[in-house]
């Protein structure tokens, strides 16, 4: 397969497999509401667009079993057919071979035996409904539009410009073919008198891009002249495979000009210009607009409007230009929103732009350095716009999770039917954006928690009906922004956990002593621990103590963390927070041992003084206005030595509900911190969560709050043991 | 293993390799040049904790954050002391490597010369006797009167073996 | 042929300015570095065409967008006549009919 053949392969598949979750999405709608005609519309359409793309790529396949799907889509569509479960049933199993079959197609496989005898079965299954016989032939699906004609002109009449005005693009072969536009303009000399000429050069590409003999002018001719149409567009005969003409006759009105004005190929000219060029108004008359535009109030008035004040222009023309320039923004707009982009090459984007900001930092400190009052103000400007192109891009990379979610109403009917609960999906918060680079690695902790809303939170329908709650059970999936932070949930109006139950699987699985105490957060917790199911038996779908595990590990990779609520009979909602972006963080800078380290600055809460020399040995423990503080050394934590100064700082984080203090050697405050990933060497490391470049070129090493309570809590001895917490003031 | 690399129009050095000679901890060592890119002077250095001694820290080229290997502690000595003539050898990545490929540095005492060694000087390492491990030494060659230890390029920094060995000083801090 | 002498800052086209040379000028305009204030003496050129005055615009295109200029000096008929016809002499603000020295 050639290159663009693959790259045109790649595109399609991925925007069949969208059509395909359209098509799905329909398809689950119209159970609910099965007299939902836009539902099954937008299901027609999402198969017919996969047919005509599969069929003009050759996929035969693919657009065969399409056809076929699309049948009786139509039957449905034209009232022949009626939507009902059995039927639906068959519909999603068919999206699902049809995904199967792209699968192949990207493979560049043909679908093998088994695969096809399915499609075959199931089409036939399709056809063989009740009503099957009342399926009327099939009409030719959507006829193409017809090609727009070109409009004939209104025979002139009187008034508008007295003279004949040619518009007329050479082709870029033209020159290379032996023709230059010059045989025409002599003669048209002949002709008439022409009265004005101009050159357009906007096609002309950059000097880099220029080539020499390829043709891209382009001119606007006034001509006065008494001849025939025919014999002035005979100028250009020669030429016409390698060229585009208009021509107006004298006296065109208003709405001849407006036609030309939108034929034009040049886009986002100034409407002055635009009129220039079609010969309506002369340089004269739009520099007098524009000085009167000047000195009018600014933005008071639009310079077409003032051009139709002074009767200038006909205002039909000024709108149709203005038109024109909106047509142009809004094409645009929308070619924006199709924009496909190699993710990789965002990536890299992302990744020069980091190492932009670290060069920003760079120049400031040389400003400071230097005390150079000039430079640092130059700085300060070049590192606010080169933030503001760091947000711009991460914007790029953000996507709704509602394309995450839309994949959970189908797991969670088949998931329900299954297990022969009746269960409502309710999807909150679809449009709220996050990182791509942190959407794909949550699928499958998002399928593990709502799997498991689903068979371990729903009670079933027998023990719902005895609790006096309805037959159908609701799980909510739903995400919001705070601060920094992405929130997901999901919940459910299920029994909650069983602390009980829960407790007496963690004692006889040995994961706590039989009589330690345990709060609810700690219960809670244990249900992620690795090989605890309270499930009684194992199903398939959950329940074999191994989800969660992967779960907190997942979300945990991600920066994020895992919060649950549960009290007993009133359902478990399980939090999710994530940071919004996995590239930049803000940070809090410090220094210990001569080693910079960065912690994020969400989780530091605030920074008191520390005298070491007022005691011997700094305590394990602080006591933070009545609250013990447990507080880590870093240089002994980390294994750099003892502190060398008199004095250091304590730095207060927090990770959850857990707070610590950090005792460092100084505080050198915040900093935008790009994170680049430590590597495989550093796989194993906790506490560390990557590095970052410094201004000055120093690496500095971002510490990662939660592992290093994890491991700090691993090391610290028993309670018991603890000195008495010393005495803090705060600074 | 690496693909011989002849260079044209030179018949005697189709049987023969390039080598980077240097020094650690007092011996001399040869490192195929087809994976080396570039050699820095030794400075800024941030050092990593946690990890074991054999692994220096990390620098910054030019914006990229690269691990730094200190070869005397990963040949089961003290980890070598840093003079003004330390340098740090750059390579690239391990093809071969199944997964781990990263460039990584590592610190040598001197840089030597690059030499072309013929296949013919080289010998196989000898079973015992020699004060790395053997399975790190690809070859002997017999230059002039001494001996070089040629490198095996792909276990000396094995990424995976080394983050295992991290792992194990892990476990020993938690 | 296109006889082409000078530099980054002044150059001289001699001969036929056309479709027939002009890659050839153009291959010998990037190999310059092209100095703020780029002068060509057109006083030599025979011949001039489509292709010679896209050229020319394709160029003070290039000096205008680096906040460089293109003069054009000494223009001879065969370019005076087509810069006529396409009503260019405007667009490249020159000095055409009198000897330079009125400055831009």
């Amino acid at each position: 397969m050639n290159l663009p053949l693959q790259a045109v392969m790649q595109t399609f598949c991925i925007e069949a497999r969208e059509r395909i979750a359209e098509l799905e999405a329909g398809l689950l709608t119209l159970e609910q509401a099965p007299s939902d005609t836009e539902a099954l519309s937008a299901v027609f359409r999402a198969a017919h667009t996969i047919k005509g793309s599969a069929g003009m790529l050759g996929l035969d396949a693919v657009s065969a079993f399409t056809h076929g799907f699309e049948d009786v889509l139509d039957a449905l569509r034209t009232g022949a057919r009626r939507f009902e479960h059995r039927l639906g049933e068959l519909l999603l199993l068919a999206a699902d071979h049809l995904a199967l079959l792209l699968d192949a197609a990207e493979a560049g496989e043909v679908p093998d035996a088994a695969l096809q005898a399915a499609g075959t079965a199931l089409l036939q299954a399709l056809h063989e409904e009740p009503q099957a016989s009342a399926v009327p032939a099939l009409p030719p699906p959507l006829a193409p539009a017809p090609m727009p004609v070109e409009r004939e002109r209104p025979a002139a009449e009187t008034g508008g410009p007295e003279f004949w005005h040619l518009s007329v693009r050479f082709g870029p072969d033209a020159l290379r073919n032996g023709f230059d536009p010059l045989g025409c303009l002599r003669y048209l000399h002949t002709l008439g008198r022409v009265l004005r000429v101009v050159t357009l050069t906007d096609a002309l590409p950059d000097w880099a891009g220029f080539d020499a003999e390829t043709c891209f002018l382009g001119f606007e001719i006034d001509l006065d002249s008494s001849h025939e149409r025919e014999t002035i567009a005979a100028t250009f005969e020669f030429v016409a495979d390698d060229c585009t003409l208009h021509i107006l006759p004298p006296n065109s009105q208003a709405a001849q000009y407006l036609d030309l004005i939108r034929a034009l190929p040049e886009d986002d000219l100034s409407i002055g210009e635009i009129l220039v060029r079609s010969g309506c108004l002369s340089r004269i008359e739009l520099e007098q607009g524009l000085r009167a535009q000047a000195q009018a109030a600014a933005g008071s008035k639009r310079l077409g409007e003032l051009l139709v004040d002074r009767h200038c222009v006909d205002a039909d023309v000024v709108r149709a230009a203005l038109e024109r320039q909106a047509h142009g923004r809004t094409r645009r707009t929308a070619e924006a929103h199709t924009l496909r982009v190699q993710a990789p090459r965002l990536d890299e984007l992302i990744e020069r732009i980091g190492e932009l900001v670290t060069v920003g930092a760079g120049a400031t400190l040389l400003a400071r350095e230097l005390g150079l009052p000039a430079l640092d103000e130059l700085a300060t400007t070049l590192n606010r716009l080169v933030s503001g192109i760091r947000d711009n891009a991460l914007q790029l990379r953000m996507v709704p999770i509602g394309e995450t979610f839309a994949r959970f109403p189908r797991v969670v009917r088949d998931l329900g039917q299954e297990l022969g609960k009746d269960i409502d999906l309710e999807l909150c918060g679809e449009d709220t954006e996050l990182d791509k680079a942190i959407v794909e690695p949550l699928v499958d902790p998002l399928m593990h928690l709502v799997r498991n809303a689903v068979d371990h939170g729903i009670e079933p329908l027998a023990v719902r009906r005895a609790r006096g709650k309805p037959g159908v059970g609701r799980v909510r999936l739903s995400a919001r922004h705070e601060g920094a932070n992405m929130l997901i949930e999901v919940a459910d109006d299920g029994g909650g956990l069983d602390g009980e139950r829960i407790r007496s699987k963690a004692v006889a699985a040995g994961l706590i002593g039989a009589g330690e105490h345990l709060d609810a957060q700690g219960l809670a917790r244990l249900i992620f621990a690795p090989g605890l199911s309270t499930r009684d038996t194992v199903t398939d779908v959950s329940g074999r103590g191994v989800g969660l595990e992967v779960v907190q590990r997942n979300i945990e990779a991600l920066r994020g963390s895992i919060e649950i609520e549960s009290e007993s009979g009133a359902g478990t909602p399980v939090r999710l927070r994530l940071p919004l972006t996995l590239a930049i963080i803000d940070g809090f800078l410090i220094r210990c041992a001569g080693t910079s380290f960065v912690l994020p600055l969400d989780q530091v809460e605030e920074c008191l003084d520390f005298d070491v020399a007022a005691l011997h040995a700094p305590p394990r423990q602080l006591d933070l206005r009545g609250r013990p503080l447990p507080l880590i050394r870093l240089h002994e934590f980390f294994g750099l030595g003892t502190p060398c100064g008199r004095r250091a700082s304590v730095v207060v984080v927090r990770c959850g509900e857990r707070r610590a203090g950090l005792l460092v050697d100084e505080l050198l405050g915040e900093f935008q911190t790009v994170i680049k990933p430590l590597g495989p060497l550093f796989e194993h490391l906790r506490a560390l969560g990557g590095t970052t470049i410094l201004g000055s070129g120093e690496v500095a090493l971002i510490v990662d709050v939660p592992a290093l309570f994890a491991l700090a809590a691993a090391r610290t001895p028993p309670a018991s043991s603890l000195p008495a917490p010393a005495k803090l003031a705060c600074a | 293993m690496q693909a011989l690399k002849p260079s044209a129009g030179d018949s005697a050095a189709r049987a023969s390799r390039q080598y980077l000679t240097f020094t650690v901890a007092g011996e001399a060592y040869a490192f195929g040049i087809a994976r080396i890119r570039e050699i820095i002077e030794y400075g800024r250095l941030t050092p990593i904790p946690l990890m074991p001694a054999f692994v220096r820290g990390v620098i910054n080229l030019r914006g990229r954050v690269l691990p730094v290997i200190d070869l005397a502690a990963r040949f089961g000595g003290p980890p070598g002391e840093t003079t003004r003539r330390s340098c740090i050898v750059v390579v690239e990545a391990d093809a071969d490597a199944d997964r781990g490929g990263t460039d990584l540095g590592f610190v040598v005492d001197t840089v030597s010369e690059v030499l072309e060694i013929p296949l013919e000087r080289i010998e196989p390492p000898p079973a015992f006797g020699q004060h790395i491990r053997p399975d790190f030494i690809e070859g002997m060659a017999r230059l002039d009167e001494r001996f070089v230890v040629i490198l095996d390029e792909h276990r000396v920094l094995s990424i995976p073996e080394m983050a295992q060995l991290s792992r194990l000083t892990q476990g020993a801090a938690a | 042929m296109l006889h082409i002498d000078g530099n980054g800052r002044r150059l001289t086209l001699a001969g036929r300015f056309t479709i027939y040379h002009v890659a050839e000028l153009l291959a010998y305009l990037r190999g310059l570095e092209l100095a703020p204030m780029l002068e060509i003496d057109l006083s030599g050129v025979t011949d001039f065409d489509s292709a010679g005055v896209q050229l020319l615009l394709a160029l003070q295109r290039e000096q205008q967008q680096h906040g460089r200029a293109l003069r054009l000096l000494q223009h001879s008929a065969a370019v005076l006549d087509v810069f006529t016809l396409y009503e260019l002499s405007a667009h490249f603000g020159d000095p055409v009919l009198l000897p330079a020295g009125g400055g831009a």
